[in-house]
């Protein structure tokens, strides 16, 4: 086990026994519940106007692949109401708002307001306006009816999230019977070659090209510590179905560096 | 749905729709060719590459994805056959052969198929946006000359290719004139070893009456 395993399984072991205490983790950090969220809004609202220069330097443009691959998967069909959580900068809302057509409807939520511009900018720039609408809020707490939704997805925003059981729960609650939710998410590499070479990335890499475009080294330390912080493939798979979720299944992409999980409401 | 798709899939349709709409907006005739099909969908699916290209118009843009579960038609062939059918214009004929199926409203798939034969782009307008004027058309110049005289080449090869069906094939040696011909050299083999044979014997029998 590597030391960053280690530490890893430590703090997970300090925040389920601090769950009492209402601690959780921000990165390899142990912090209060109510600071998360203000930490986690802090790293976004200093990212956000570089973020997609950034995603696209620091996949190598694969995320846009991962994407794809999502909306391929979600099975998405004209007319569908779809709601895009933690939808930053509108990727996927953007191709969604294109295959759900006039009659359908995505809706691009954020618990940041600075991606939520950045985004809202994004789209409307690209002509993207017909069907999208904008709402800033937080994922444990969706302010949707019950069964409103045909499509949920969450890319790379679930491990932000303070509790992603309480999200998972809300989510089941705004997705229609027959509705599913995507989560696409940094996860466990497969092989233990490709995870060495790419924590030696995450680690070293990542931040200086961090501090070099973005200006903010310690954000994409961030990055890097709650990509490990992240629940792997299996364990996310139960959480899905403790929140209720069935037919659970996840692909891997790129040998694991990034999973995506499905589950329906029925 | 399962995730009947991979990473290479993706990657495909990804370029695919990148070339597709960057030609549509080079396009002389812009976009208001695909209005009619707005929200349409034509999948297809090639022998070749083993999995779903669908194509749905929205906004003035073609999206294209792996989709297959929707479409408003549906064409299973290959690149072969999708090539004889541009050439010979023979639909039936392949539908009768099996090499094509269509299932849907076939109007979708004859737009689909007109708007990429109306393309019409100004490559010698979008060069000189990144060359300048005079070499656009030096370039432009040389490419002509050039298509002239590979023209000209493809004409007379073909014209001598015919020629040489028409005439020269028939002064060709036919397989039974080279098997009669090899029959004679065989027969002519066996008498000269026989006279061979002969002489040696008469050599012999002179220089032992010699003796």
């Amino acid at each position: 086990m590597s030391l960053q395993d280690q530490d890893r399984k430590d703090s997970i072991n300090n925040t389920t026994n601090n769950n009492a205490d209402n601690n959780t983790h921000f990165g390899y950090q142990t912090v209060d519940k109510s600071e998360k969220e203000s930490k986690v809004a802090g790293v976004f609202h200093s990212v956000a106007a570089q973020y997609d220069v950034m995603n696209d330097l620091m996949s190598f443009g694969i995320h846009r692949l991962w994407k794809r691959f999502t909306i391929d998967a979600s099975g998405v069909r004209p007319g569908n109401k779809v709601l895009d959580l933690a939808g930053g900068t509108g990727d996927l809302t953007a191709k969604f708002s294109q295959l759900v057509g006039k009659n359908g409807q995505v809706i691009l939520a954020d618990i940041n307001s600075s991606m939520l511009n950045v985004g809202r900018d994004k789209l409307r720039d690209r002509g993207l306006v017909q069907n999208i609408e904008y709402v800033q809020a937080n994922a444990q707490h969706l302010p949707f009816e019950d069964n409103t939704f045909d499509v949920i997805t969450i890319a790379f925003g679930l491990r932000n999230v303070t509790d992603k059981d309480e999200a998972l729960r809300s989510m089941y609650r705004v997705l229609k019977p027959g509705g599913r939710l995507l989560v696409l998410e940094f996860s466990k590499p497969e092989q233990e070659l490709i995870s060495k070479a790419y924590d030696f990335y995450s680690f070293n890499i990542l931040p200086k090209m961090g501090e070099l475009v973005a200006k903010d080294g310690d954000s994409y330390q961030y990055l890097a510590e709650s990509i490990r912080m992240h629940p792997d493939q299996e364990t996310l798979k139960e959480m899905m179905e403790a929140a209720g979720f069935e037919q659970t299944t996840y692909k891997n992409l790129t040998g694991g560096v990034v999973a995506l999980h499905k589950g329906y409401k029925f | 749905m399962e995730y009947n798709t991979t990473l290479h899939q993706q990657l495909i349709c990804s370029i695919l729709e990148k070339i597709i709409n960057k030609a549509l907006a080079l396009s002389l005739n812009g976009t208001q060719s695909l209005n009619p099909l707005e929200q349409k969908i034509l999948v297809v699916n090639l022998a070749e590459i083993g999995f779903p290209l669908s194509f749905m118009v929205n906004n003035g843009l073609i999206m294209v994805t792996s989709l297959s579960d929707i479409s408003d038609c549906t064409i299973h062939t290959s690149i072969k056959t999708l090539v004889a059918l541009k050439k010979q214009q023979q639909l039936t004929e392949l539908i009768k052969q099996n090499k094509l199926d269509i299932v849907g409203d076939i109007k979708i798939a004859q737009q689909f198929a007109q708007i990429a034969e109306t393309l019409n782009i100004d490559w010698q307008s979008e060069l000189a946006k990144y060359i300048g004027d005079i070499p656009t058309y030096k370039f432009g110049h040389l490419g002509k000359k050039l298509a002239q005289k590979l023209n000209f080449a493809f004409t007379q090869i073909q014209a001598d290719s015919t020629e040489w069906l028409v005439h020269e094939k028939r002064l060709v040696v036919t397989k039974s004139q080279v098997a009669a011909f090899n029959l004679q050299v065989s027969e002519l083999e066996v008498l000269t070893e026989t006279l061979s044979e002969r002489i040696h014997a008469l050599k012999s029998t002179i220089s032992n009456r010699l003796k």
